[in-house]
């Protein structure tokens, strides 16, 4: 059996065998794909009258906005990193063995491709409100999955074939770079010449733009674009598989035969992501920006616990953008894009899905890395003080994060000032909310397994929405209280404070007695 | 300074420290020795308060969990404790302020002797493995503490900081302070110590003064090794 067989074998064996040596990344396994065949299977009702669908050719533009996106954003990446295709075990032990260069980039080629696979199963639980949308089948869900492995593989294939052939020329890198951005900038402007040119209806020009001809021949994002909206009856199927499959020979032939020792590219790639990997072992990592811009430095105030407030002050100022962390201001453009296709659903729907997309991001406050470190054990104040100090950095970021997306998202959803400002309301006491439950979980279960902790993670959070959700639904529906969508929001962030507040006065001690385990 | 007394540690079922009673007093340097995992990174954890455990440890008389006992301790980790979004000097300025004590320049000393000062504007993540691990020292210094305690100081350190550090535990001794290093480096020790405690699966298995005269007949590194690989008598 050759090394690489292996090895790959091997890997996967192991993989396997520590699923059932550790039971609760078993039960994470079992719950994730029991939400999966759930997900599935309760769309499986009988499908009403097909007028009742939206357009088919928004879900294309949907589907060809993320191929784009990925394939972009692992592009853009090859610039400055290269493509993750090898770890860093693999470098040390496959680089330097008598193994052929090609054979070893084939090995990392197959590695990737199943990473991706599993990465892209996410999609799947996008599958019920795709089918109760847009009558989506099961087998149209199979191809938007596979268009979206094919763009990460084929984005991470160009980013390594870039990095390889450009790391050593700056001059290189930067016409390349000025390329696609310019390429960019015509879909952009192709893009708003479709929003602007229907006023009666913009979203559908956006929509038509967004499939046509000019975006479907962008590389790699556009001609997967093509090859689905024709599998929805929207054109021809070769075209975009054919432009796909003669780039990714051509990028196999570049690497291949211009003896290009890319083991050095790689390397520098692979000892980059082992870092990360570390450091998000250690909490050390901060997804901030590449390039940080210092300012003004000092704290200039802040004495005993309240310099961990006028420090997170600093760190936020430079950590992100508008003092939001890149992935926020992602979540935040995903929302109002949602709220475009959501019109006529009202707020509800989108506030729902933007309390969803905050579980994701809620751990990224200011406390939660505190914890990482020792300084806010070792300080000599007391717990509540020290956990209050840090949670006071919550109410700018949290105002931040809920004016970028609710402001936009209202305007297009046409709500009025007032049912504005309750948005923002709620969005924030989520926030705090949120907040104390993560302080919760790492009070209790701070050495727990990664798993363990992401299961309950979710767990205690949706628990703790329910009081809100609950008295909301009692007094809007059963009792009839005025206003509709907007007051039961304003109950809901209204009973979410006590809960909130009762929780971290339960918690006030707990630098005292949690387990500090980095 | 520091009391141990009857400390126990589990991790889940995992036994890590087991019934570890010791003191350091005023002036005293006591070393933690031991082989990987034998547990003194967990039993430093515990004095610096991070930790659950079972039985009691007091610092300058105080419970090692209160503000009083926290004011005189210092925690120098493994791992360098660094904030990615600070400059160096921003971290000496975040401790002396989280501390209380007003700026007297000592801290701009620190940053000076460990040869950090043409860097007190880079940030944290911009620094290298080593600088972090000088910059952690100089936070854990700044506010003047009377118990120091280290784990694995000299990993990561070069040859100057290494010296330099050494220099700083006598000076510390010399100032009544008192020291706990923890190192599975028999090397880095030299002859500065005061007591060493080798430690084995998380209980102490011998315990050496520095006395020279002992010192002649059984080296600390003959110690260490007839304790941890059974080569002659403890």
């Amino acid at each position: 059996m050759s090394s690489l067989v292996y090895l790959t074998l091997t890997r996967l064996k192991n993989n396997i065998r520590d699923l059932f040596h550790k039971p609760s990344r078993l039960i994470y396994v079992v719950v994730l794909a029991a939400l999966l065949i759930v997900s599935l299977w309760g769309s499986r009702q009988p499908l009403p009258l097909s007028e009742s669908y939206r357009d088919l050719t928004e879900l294309a533009a949907m589907a060809t906005a993320l191929f784009l996106f990925i394939f972009l954003y692992a592009v853009w990446n090859g610039f400055s990193k290269g493509g993750a295709v090898f770890s860093l075990s693999d470098v040390n032990l496959i680089f330097p063995a008598p193994i052929h260069r090609n054979r070893a980039l084939f090995y990392g080629l197959f590695r990737q491709i199943s990473v991706t696979l599993l990465v892209g199963l996410v999609l799947f639980y996008q599958y019920s409100w795709l089918h109760n949308l847009y009558g989506l089948s099961l087998g149209t869900m199979a191809l938007i999955f596979l268009c979206y492995v094919a763009a990460v593989f084929l984005g991470q294939v160009t980013a390594m074939t870039i990095y390889t052939f450009t790391s050593s020329s700056e001059r290189a890198q930067r016409t390349l770079k000025a390329v696609v951005v310019f390429l960019l900038l015509l879909i952009v402007l192709w893009l708003g010449r479709g929003f602007l040119s229907s006023p009666e209806n913009r979203l559908a020009g956006l929509v038509g733009a967004a499939v046509s001809l000019p975006v479907q021949l962008f590389p790699v994002g556009g001609w997967l674009g093509w090859t689905f909206s024709s599998c929805l009856g929207l054109g021809p199927w070769w075209p975009g598989l054919l432009l796909c499959l003669v780039w990714f020979l051509g990028l196999i032939f570049l690497l291949t035969h211009f003896d290009r020792d890319w083991y050095e590219d790689v390397l520098r790639t692979a000892e980059l992501a082992q870092s990360a990997i570390a450091a998000k072992k250690e909490g050390t990592m901060e997804a901030a920006p590449t390039k940080v811009r210092v300012g003004a430095t000092g704290l200039k105030s802040g004495w005993g616990a309240s310099a961990f407030y006028y420090k997170h002050k600093i760190e936020n100022r430079r950590g992100g953008y508008f003092l939001l962390p890149p992935l926020t201001l992602i979540f935040a453009a995903v929302l109002i894009a949602y709220s475009l296709f959501m019109r006529e659903t009202g707020i509800l729907t989108v506030f729902a899905f933007s309390v969803y997309l905050q579980l994701f991001t809620a751990g990224q406050s200011r406390i939660n890395r505190e914890l990482y470190k020792p300084f806010l054990y070792l300080v000599p104040e007391s717990s509540f003080s020290k956990l209050l100090h840090c949670l006071r950095e919550l109410a700018p970021s949290a105002l931040a994060e809920a004016v970028v997306v609710f402001v936009p998202v209202g305007l297009i959803l046409g709500l009025g000032p007032l049912s504005i400002l309750v948005c923002l309301f709620a969005r924030m006491t989520y926030a705090l909310l949120f907040q104390s439950g993560n302080l919760l979980l790492e009070r209790f279960w701070s050495g727990a397994s990664k798993v363990l902790i992401m299961l309950l993670y979710f767990l205690i959070l949706i628990l703790l929405t329910l009081p809100g959700i609950l008295i909301a639904i009692f007094l809007t529906v059963f009792l009839s209280l005025p206003g509709g969508a907007t007051t039961g929001l304003l109950v809901a962030g209204i009973v979410n404070i006590p809960v909130a507040l009762l929780l971290l006065y339960l918690l006030r001690n707990m630098l005292q007695y949690a387990e500090y385990t980095r | 300074m520091l009391t141990l007394n009857h400390v126990t540690k589990y991790y889940g079922k995992n036994l890590a420290n087991d019934d570890i009673s010791f003191q350091v007093d005023s002036g005293q340097i006591a070393i933690l020795l031991g082989p990987n995992g034998a547990g003194k990174s967990t039993i430093i954890k515990c004095i610096a308060g991070l930790l659950r455990f079972q039985g009691e440890i007091s610092i300058g008389g105080y419970g090692n969990k209160t503000t009083e006992a926290k004011r005189l301790l210092a925690y120098i980790p493994e791992t360098p404790a660094v904030y990615d979004m600070l400059t160096v000097a921003e971290h000496l300025e975040f401790v002396r302020r989280a501390y209380r004590i007003e700026d007297d320049g000592y801290g701009e000393a620190l940053l000076e002797r460990f040869e950090l000062s043409d860097k007190k504007d880079k940030l944290g993540r911009d620094l290298s493995k080593g600088m972090q691990q000088k910059l952690s020292i100089c936070c854990g210094l700044v506010h003047r503490p009377k118990l120091l305690i280290f784990d694995e100081p000299m990993v990561g350190l070069d040859p100057h900081a290494i010296k330099e550090l050494k220099t700083l535990f006598r000076e510390q001794k010399d100032q009544g302070a008192a020291l706990l290093i923890s190192t599975h480096m028999i090397d880095s020790v030299e002859d500065y110590w005061d007591v060493t405690h080798i430690m084995v699966q998380g209980r102490f298995a011998a315990t050496q003064y520095n006395h020279p005269e002992e010192l002649k007949t059984r080296s600390l590194e003959d110690l260490f090794f007839a304790v941890t690989e059974g080569g002659g008598q403890p």
